[in-house]
């Protein structure tokens, strides 16, 4: 499927014009790749045009890395310019297909004894509520005793057949609900679906938030998502870990998945969030380019 | 007297009451209360609880219903007969109230730091990581001294055997110290002698401990400690007790927008510059403080403030995410968790309460539904409580339907037959009512100090099992007996003192601002009218159509020449944006969120005026001249209050440049109106409506005549109602303002000043080109002043926050 270790570097770059002159303004960015098992970052930085009156790195509830920065002087225009070299391996071969998706799964409760770390990740969050069609949905491809990683496997494939990629049909405050309605949306859209679905079962589910390369053999159909930021899903297996798996384009997170942050839904993680003085109306232009090293 | 009093006392087997023991008598700590009002007749009592209901309107303490739309500042509902209790008694819940105090204290430190509690099984994840109340963000934040909660505040109930429960407890922001101070004031002023003689314990000392505490956990840096209240403003249904306590404690209101960050410190915004900000007392939930990384759509918090917050660089009271202990999930598992944490049993026991998210529980629920009120588990998802046994038939299958299908959602509480306390229900007959205690008690270095008092409320007439003021019950001032050997008062421990001198934000200088332009314009609007009315009675028809041209001018439109009527009408009803009723009520709005700022006599007159029964009426020609002169007569009070009652700092400044702009403004527009038409008719009206009419006569003594009247209403400085006494005062005020905060324009005012006094001395007649110029420009001069203070110093407030995301 893909080869056992790539290096990429990533250009992400965020462009602003506004309607007026922004006396301040205060971002915090999700734009930094984290290390993970699977994924080493042998060198990160963002740039700055203008550069801010100040900036601090940090790490977030959720391991992520962060970077905040302000602007007190008067300007028109922003960019940020994310530029990221990271090195990825593989993991499917140590996907265990045994494992029954119902061997550890549960439903949210007052139990005392869960793991604090795993509960996070089946609860409910602001962006994904815990809705019946949407568990329903899922629950066609997890009959009992099935093995995970099928299950996942068929779903994934079931919501890129079911879903149609819009970029027109929804926004951000789109609800589950409605994208489960009209079966329509962008990735963001299907991860929060597929979470829902995956939470209702009683599964630990992620929100990831990062890029996808867009490398496909001659004639074969485009990915969607690349170009841009990307967003998928990771369901713990109780022997495997962490299986990735990517809804819109219906198969499973491997080497040309780059990993920026995860958290419950795209409010923990997105990648820029900001308040600003003045503005008036902008439209943020996002580029992202990947290049194989 | 005292058989009389319990006429009407209702007793009731089943449920404990407050005054009388199972004997039928008085309890102990109740007989000098007894005796007291038993030895007043009837009359005398009915004097002193109006005398009470009259401060409270007067001094127009007010609680904001929601649901209500005339609930906007509703009068406090306060019954004058305080709960009275023993010293033993409240010792027992003084050490219970500090005790939980501690225990949520250390409870918060955990989840938001090692969050043991959650590894070692003592509370279920699930419950603490799906409240919304728990703010990720605010995990490994460094609060000063390990405080996170610095005030917290108990709902507590008497069951049948006497006992005190705890019904919820409140972290967050909570409420009602300030009304419970409030009711101390007006309830110790209708009983004196009673007060003195029980030895009740009083309340200044709570205040002054938790001034004490915010100064000593306050971090340090850029001088001395400033503390602000902050309020998500005059909206808000407590904001009466903000602006109270703020001025009580001498800590500044701010709003959201009076704060800035930089260099990841807190800043208020003042005409001087920026602040620092040590401390704040937040009446704003959670969720609203940081758009930037809580609710994006909070246009009331602070860019910036959770990561000051996370660096310790500013006190929260209380901390953020503070409120997920408010969770009532969490009551059932307190006992334990004070024996794990504190090693002692817990002292307040609290009304059972489950989670239905739980399978047991939620069946458990079911089946004993009848004994039981349901709560929403999540406060973010809230609904109207609901009693098991009122439900019947098909509401009470699909109330069951509802919980099975979303259990996590409710919570499960055993309904508490609460205790009844006596109150005078009609006039001055005693009746009983379920009444409850909110306790409070604030963090210091010594351990957790409880008020010695406390909000007894009152439940509501319709549902004796429902306490709550969103839904119309009342308060009481609770007294709490000192024992034989009183606790000497707490001594002060801080050594650091607050910020000396007044701070002033600059959202506070720009009300001020146009509390005086709106005070005076109220002023000439009555005058206007009244004026007009007058005339019209005396049927001086050349007069009235010159008044109609000035009205119009002044935004009244369509005021007729002939018929008082539509005169009348602008005087008290609010269909004319111009007209008085509306132009009052933006003084009021805009006092109202000065109340930090303004003493309470000032307020009483402006609130006094506010409820009049005359506005919004139809009232008749000589009503409405009754109504106008009393109108009047209180903004000369309010403006005298700003003469003789306030300090010569900024904020005054900036009142009194609104005041004269603006009668600047009207008395040029008058004259220019008077010039126009001008017969010697004209001149008996200007001098009316500039207040000048006394001064004329008692100088001239003659017929009136242009020269005359020119000279005292534009040339005279000595005359407050002159042109250039207005503009020399202007020009002065803004000679200061240039001092202190940079203020660039005053060479305009001084021009137009200048060419008035060359023009003083050709003697201008009405027909003088120039002399009409200038006193044109005079005008434009003043709202052009206008812009001019805005653009410079209130410009910058006008802004606001936009939530920007990108993917």
């Amino acid at each position: 499927m893909s080869s056992a270790t790539v290096r990429y570097k990533v250009i992400h770059e965020t462009r602003y014009a506004y309607e007026h002159p922004v006396s301040s303004g205060r971002h915090l960015a999700h734009l930094s790749p984290r290390d993970t098992a699977w994924q080493k970052v042998t060198n990160h930085q963002i740039a700055l045009i203008p550069e801010a009156t100040e900036r601090s790195w940090a790490t977030d509830y959720f391991g992520n890395r962060t970077l905040r920065f302000t602007h007190e002087t008067m300007h028109r225009d922003l960019l940020v310019r994310a530029e990221s070299e990271v090195t990825i391996s593989s993991q499917l071969p140590g996907w265990d297909p045994e494992t029954p998706w119902d061997r550890d799964a549960m439903p949210p409760g007052t139990r005392l004894n869960d793991d604090p770390a795993l509960a996070e990740f089946r609860l409910a969050s602001p962006h994904v509520p815990l809705i019946a069609e949407a568990t329903d949905y899922a629950r066609r491809s997890f009959s009992p005793g099935r093995p995970l990683l099928a299950a996942l496997h068929e779903l994934t494939l079931r919501i890129r057949e079911d879903f149609v990629y819009d970029p027109l049909a929804t926004t951000i405050s789109t609800s589950v609900a409605e994208v489960e309605a009209k079966r329509r949306g962008v990735c963001q859209d299907f991860a929060h679906f597929m979470l829902s679905g995956l939470r209702g079962l009683g599964l630990p589910a992620r929100y990831m938030s990062g890029y996808i390369i867009n490398e496909r053999a001659p004639g074969a159909p485009a990915l969607q998502g690349a170009d841009t930021s990307h967003a998928w899903v990771a369901t713990r297996c109780p022997v495997s870990g962490w299986i990735g798996c990517d809804p819109t384009n219906g198969k499973f997170a491997d080497t040309e998945f780059i990993t920026l942050s995860w958290g419950r839904d795209f409010s923990d993680v997105t990648p820029l969030r900001g308040v600003l003085l003045g503005a008036g109306t902008h439209v943020p232009k996002v580029a992202v380019r990947i290049t194989r090293t | 007297m005292l058989q009389n009093l319990f006429a009407h006392y209702p007793y009731e087997r089943d449920r404990y009451d407050e005054l009388r023991g199972r004997d039928g008598k008085p309890r102990a700590h109740w007989e000098r209360v007894c005796e007291e009002l038993g030895g007043l007749s009837a009359s005398a009592l009915q004097a002193r609880l109006e005398g009470v209901a009259r401060d409270i309107r007067d001094s127009g303490i007010t609680y904001n219903v929601y649901a209500d739309p005339q609930g906007l500042d509703r009068p406090w509902q306060l019954d004058c007969l305080p709960l009275v209790l023993p010293a033993a008694e409240w010792a027992e819940i003084e050490a219970g109230v500090a005790q939980r105090a501690r225990l949520l204290n250390l409870i918060l430190e955990d989840l938001y730091g090692e969050q043991r509690l959650l590894q070692e099984g003592l509370l279920p994840p699930a419950m603490i990581l799906g409240h919304s109340g728990y703010l990720r963000p605010a995990r490994s934040m460094q609060v000063p001294g390990g405080i996170h909660l610095h005030h917290y505040a108990a709902d507590l109930a008497r069951s049948p055997d006497g006992r005190w429960w705890v019904l919820s407890d409140r972290t967050q922001a909570p409420s009602g110290a300030g009304y419970a101070l409030e009711n101390r004031l007006m309830v110790g002023r209708a009983f004196p002698d009673l007060f003195d003689s029980l030895g009740v314990r009083r309340l200044a000392g709570y205040f002054l401990a938790l001034r004490d505490a915010l100064l000593h956990y306050a971090p340090e840096g850029d001088g001395p400690a400033q503390i602000v209240v902050l309020t998500p403003g005059p909206f808000n249904e407590t904001y009466f007790e903000h602006a109270f306590l703020s001025r009580y404690l001498g800590f500044p209101l701010v709003e959201g927008g009076d704060l800035v960050v930089r260099q990841e410190r807190v800043w208020m915004k003042t005409l001087q510059g920026l602040k620092r900000v040590h401390a704040i007392v937040r009446r704003q939930d959670d969720a609203y403080c940081d758009p930037l990384e809580l609710r994006a759509d909070s246009a009331l918090g602070v860019p910036g403030l959770l990561e000051c917050a996370r660096q310790g660089t500013v006190l929260m009271a209380n901390a953020l995410g503070s409120g997920v202990v408010e969770s009532g999930c969490l009551l059932g598992f307190l006992p334990r968790l004070c024996e794990h944490l504190l090693g002692e049993k817990l002292k307040l026991p609290s009304v059972a309460t489950w989670w239905c998210g739980e399978p047991a529980a939620r069946d458990d629920a079911l089946e004993k539904m009848d004994r039981l009120i349901f709560k929403p588990a999540d406060p973010a998802r809230s609904f109207e409580p609901v009693f098991g046994q009122d439900l019947t038939g098909a509401a009470r299958l699909e109330f069951k339907a509802r919980l099975s299908a979303t259990p996590h959602e409710y919570l499960a509480q055993e309904t508490v037959r609460i205790s009844q306390a006596p109150s005078f229900t009609q006039g001055t007959r005693l009746g009983g009512r379920g009444i409850g205690l909110r306790s409070f008690a604030i963090a210091s270095p010594r351990g957790y100090v409880v008020m010695p008092g406390a909000l007894t409320r009152v439940a509501t007439q319709s549902d004796p099992r429902i306490i709550s003021s969103q839904r119309g019950g009342g308060t009481k001032d609770t007294w709490i007996l000192a024992a034989a050997q009183s606790q000497p008062s707490p001594t002060l421990l801080s050594e650091r003192r607050p910020r000396g001198g007044a701070v002033i934000t600059s959202r506070v200088v720009e009300n001020l601002f146009w509390f005086g332009r709106y005070a005076e314009r109220c002023d000439d609007t009555a005058r206007l009218l009244r004026t007009g009315i007058n005339a019209l009675v005396q049927d001086a028809g050349e007069i009235t159509q010159a008044l109609a041209a000035l009205a119009a001018r002044e935004g009244l439109e369509g005021l007729p020449a002939r018929g008082t009527r539509p005169w009348c009408h602008a005087a008290t009803l609010d269909s004319d944006p111009a007209g008085l009723a509306v132009q009052l009520g933006h003084l009021a709005r805009v006092g109202f969120g000065l109340r930090d700022r303004m003493s309470l006599d000032n307020w009483r007159v402006i609130n006094r005026l506010m409820q009049e029964t005359a506005l919004g009426r139809q009232l008749s020609v000589a009503e409405s001249l009754e109504w106008l002169d009393r109108v009047i007569i209180a903004l000369m009070t309010v403006a005298g209050f700003a003469i003789d009652g306030m300090t010569r700092d900024l904020g005054w400044r900036f009142l009194s440049i609104g005041r004269r702009l603006e009668r600047l403004a009207f008395v040029t527009s008058a004259i220019d109106v008077a010039l126009d038409e001008c017969s010697p008719e004209n001149l008996g009206w200007l001098l009316e409506l500039c207040d000048s009419g006394v001064t004329y006569r008692a100088r001239y003594m003659t017929r009136t005549d242009w020269g005359s009247v020119l000279e005292l209403v534009v040339f005279d400085e000595a005359n407050p109602r002159a042109v250039d006494f207005l503009l020399g005062g202007l020009v002065d005020y803004l000679v200061h303002l240039e001092r202190e905060v940079g203020y660039r324009g005053v060479q305009a005012l001084r021009e137009l000043r200048a060419r008035l006094a060359v023009l003083h001395s050709e003697h201008p007649d009405p027909d003088h080109r120039l002399f009409r110029t200038v006193l044109r420009e005079v005008h434009q001069g003043a709202l052009e002043l206008n812009d001019e203070l805005s653009g410079q110093y209130f410009s910058h407030l006008g802004g606001f926050d936009l939530p920007t995301l990108a993917p």
